[in-house]
């Protein structure tokens, strides 16, 4: 309900600088996920929007409006922290029914809440102990309990599933998720996993070292990153520097690859080729693979995950990573071919 | 059903056996300096002192000759004013400090170290400081008649030597307002800066965040460094003697003047005085901590 938007904000801590010069836009009711490598800013810029950190430079605005003479208090934000914050001296049910306490909500309603929301977080036989008597995830719970039950028009979270485990964390996505709809809240989601950030947000504003290096939606981020450094941040694996000429043939030291319609005609330029693992055809036997793009390879090593397997394929001096649902099992030393789409190479120039 | 319980291994017991050694020189010198002079006092001030040829124990009449006066009950009542009143300010301007220092300010690092200043210069220094500067021709009245605010230094409001001890509670609080701030200092660097944000965030005023969620968390220090201030005031006896208004003196004063009279009987007077003294403090002082404890439990803490 709440647009936010960041121009040109920097932050300086004395002479280190933790923010750079970021431009960003947060659409009202869009789920932005921030993510990054630890100490690249993330933390900062939350706590810029929420106020607790004043911009060195640039402005923070809500709805078109420049929020920088409002005091916390009256942003209306909710916040969860990263180490939780949590009240040591007041019981759960305290905890979570401060924020509506010191509004001055009446009595009912903040017991009819205060019900309702740890329903949700599934913290109702908890109500009656003490932060020091919960494990990390029920504290992290209470964390979100205690904001949520505010009902905040921007709402921002640092890293609130890191000490959940797998199955809770899956459950508290999804309840973070629906409620974030249902309730159409404005919320950054501070995380370092990209897989997460991709499942949740709308859009990813991927920072490093203070610079927001891209920001687009999951699927843009993950297929066609802008730098290698990106690439590498989400987990591409076969990243190859390449030649690339107008007639869209990409030179590389194990094959030549034919690009997409689109890099026909661009002229000569170097460039790195990212070939995403899982969009590679790993074939027994020459025959069946299309005549384009197809290589031959030896299999050198194999991770089984499960549900997946990965095969490294060395093709003349390079290894190439290859991701496969495991229906079959491709034995080590075996001779393959592998074979992608040319539409599903991802080309970036050499500059970035 | 009950639980069985577990036998203790010879590892323990031979643990707590050492543990019990360890503690033995302690205990000796608690037990025989601090017993043993509470109980040769508490037999004093009830008629037992052979040593001067008195010898009418038990007897009451010290006790009831001294809370019988009016005078004990008035220099109660001063003993009490000074030693609350100095720790009341003294608490409130040290945690104020605390606060400060937890936050930026321009010239923090100078200030750390100036504040500790009066903790490490004697009380009888404080108090021969406060006769130069607030005494009736001390700095303050030469200061305020240059000023053109009186005509003449000897027109200067009387501070010192009055009942309202003003001077005595100054220099109690010089010297007390740096060590609460020392102790709450501490607690706060403790406690960190977060759930102060995480309320403001939550929607809390500065006063609400600081009674709800800052004062609680530093009530331990606040309950310690309180209790020993409180403590050294109710039996201090320099800072009134010196600096207080004459008869009615408070306690330690009374006391110490049973203790230096000629008469040398009225020694046993005096112990009934000091073991009033005692009586009273430890009775305030647990009451403080029962109510202490009460929150505490309160609060769900052990
Ligand atoms: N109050 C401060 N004073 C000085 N430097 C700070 C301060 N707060 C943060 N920094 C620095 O700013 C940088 C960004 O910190 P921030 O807490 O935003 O990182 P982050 O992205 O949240 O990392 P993480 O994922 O580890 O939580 C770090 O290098 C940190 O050391
Ligand atoms: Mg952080």
């Amino acid at each position: 309900m709440t647009k936010v938007q960041l121009k040109g904000v920097r932050k300086d801590f004395g002479a280190f600088t933790a923010i750079e010069n970021i431009d960003l836009e947060i659409a009202s009711g869009e789920l932005v996920a921030l993510l990054g490598p630890s100490g690249c800013g993330k933390t900062t810029t939350l706590r810029m929007i929420s106020g607790l950190e004043v911009p060195s430079f640039g402005s923070i605005l809500f709805d078109d409006k420049d929020v920088s003479e409002v005091p916390v208090q009256d942003r209306n934000v909710g916040m969860v922290f990263q180490r939780y914050a949590l009240f040591p001296h007041m019981s759960v049910e305290k905890n979570v029914a401060f924020g509506l306490k010191v509004r001055g909500t009446p009595r009912p309603e903040i017991e009819e809440r205060l019900q309702e929301i740890l329903d949700v977080v599934q913290l109702n036989e908890f109500r009656h102990r003490f932060p020091a008597q919960l494990s990390g995830g029920q504290m992290q719970r209470v964390a979100i309990a205690r904001t949520l039950i505010t009902k905040p028009s921007v709402l921002m979270m640092d890293e609130p599933l890191a000490n959940l485990d797998t199955k809770l964390r899956g459950e508290m996505r999804r309840f973070i998720r629906a409620l974030q709809k249902r309730l159409g809240i404005t919320t950054i989601f501070v995380t370092h996993d990209q897989v997460e950030a991709m499942e949740l947000a709308d859009r990813v504003a991927v920072i490093f070292e203070g610079h927001l290096a891209q920001y687009d939606a999951p699927d843009a981020l993950y297929q066609r990153p802008n730098s290698i450094k990106i690439a590498d941040f989400m987990g591409a694996t076969n990243i190859f520097n390449a030649k690339v000429d107008a007639s869209g043939q990409a030179q590389t030291s194990f094959t030549t690859l034919k690009l997409g319609p689109d890099e026909i005609g661009q002229g000569s330029r170097n460039a790195s080729v990212i070939l995403r693992s899982e969009v590679i055809d790993l074939l027994l036997t020459a025959e069946e693979a299309p005549a384009d793009n197809t290589f031959a390879g030896v299999v050198t090593a194999r991770e089984f995950f499960g549900a997946t397997v990965n095969y490294s394929v060395t093709c003349g001096e390079e290894k190439i990573i290859v991701t496969e649902q495991s229906r079959r099992l491709v034995e080590i030393g075996q001779q393959v071919w592998l074979n992608i789409q040319p539409d599903r190479i991802w080309l970036i120039p050499e500059a970035a | 059903m009950k639980n069985p319980k577990p036998p203790e291994l010879a590892r323990h017991r031979r643990e707590r056996l050492w543990m019990m050694l360890q503690l033995l020189p302690v205990f000796s010198v608690l037990t025989i300096l601090f017993g043993g002079a509470l109980v040769l006092a508490v037999l004093q001030s009830l008629g037992f002192a052979p040593w001067f040829g008195v010898n009418t124990f038990p007897d009451f009449s010290y006790f009831g000759a001294l809370w019988g006066s009016y005078s004990f009950w008035q220099s109660l009542a001063l003993t009490l004013y000074y030693a609350l009143m100095a720790t009341f300010i003294s608490l409130v301007m040290g945690v104020l400090l605390a606060l400060a220092m937890v936050r930026m300010f321009p010239g923090k690092s100078l200030y750390k170290y100036l504040y500790k200043l009066p903790l490490m210069i004697p009380y009888t220094v404080g108090i021969a400081l406060a006769v130069i500067m607030l005494g009736n021709g001390g700095m303050l009245s030469r200061l305020a008649a240059f000023a053109g605010l009186i005509s003449d230094p000897s027109e200067f409001p009387q501070i010192l030597k009055t009942h309202y001890g003003w001077g005595i509670i100054a220099v109690y609080v010089w010297k007390q307002a740096p060590f609460v701030t020392l102790t709450i200092y501490a607690v706060l660097l403790g406690v960190g800066r977060e759930t102060e944000e995480a309320a403001t965030i939550l929607g809390a005023s500065r006063w609400q965040t600081f009674f709800q969620v800052t004062l609680p968390q530093i009530l331990p220090g606040i309950v310690s460094s309180t209790l020993i201030i409180f403590a050294f005031n109710i039996g201090a006896f320099e800072a009134p003697f010196i600096l207080g208004g004459g008869y009615p003196d408070t306690l330690p004063v009374v006391a110490w003047r049973y203790f230096n009279d000629a008469d040398y009987t009225l020694q046993l007077q005096g112990m009934a005085t000091v073991v009033s003294i005692a009586l009273i403090a430890s009775g305030i002082l647990f009451t403080y901590l029962a109510l202490y404890r009460r929150y505490e439990r309160r609060i769900g803490r052990n």
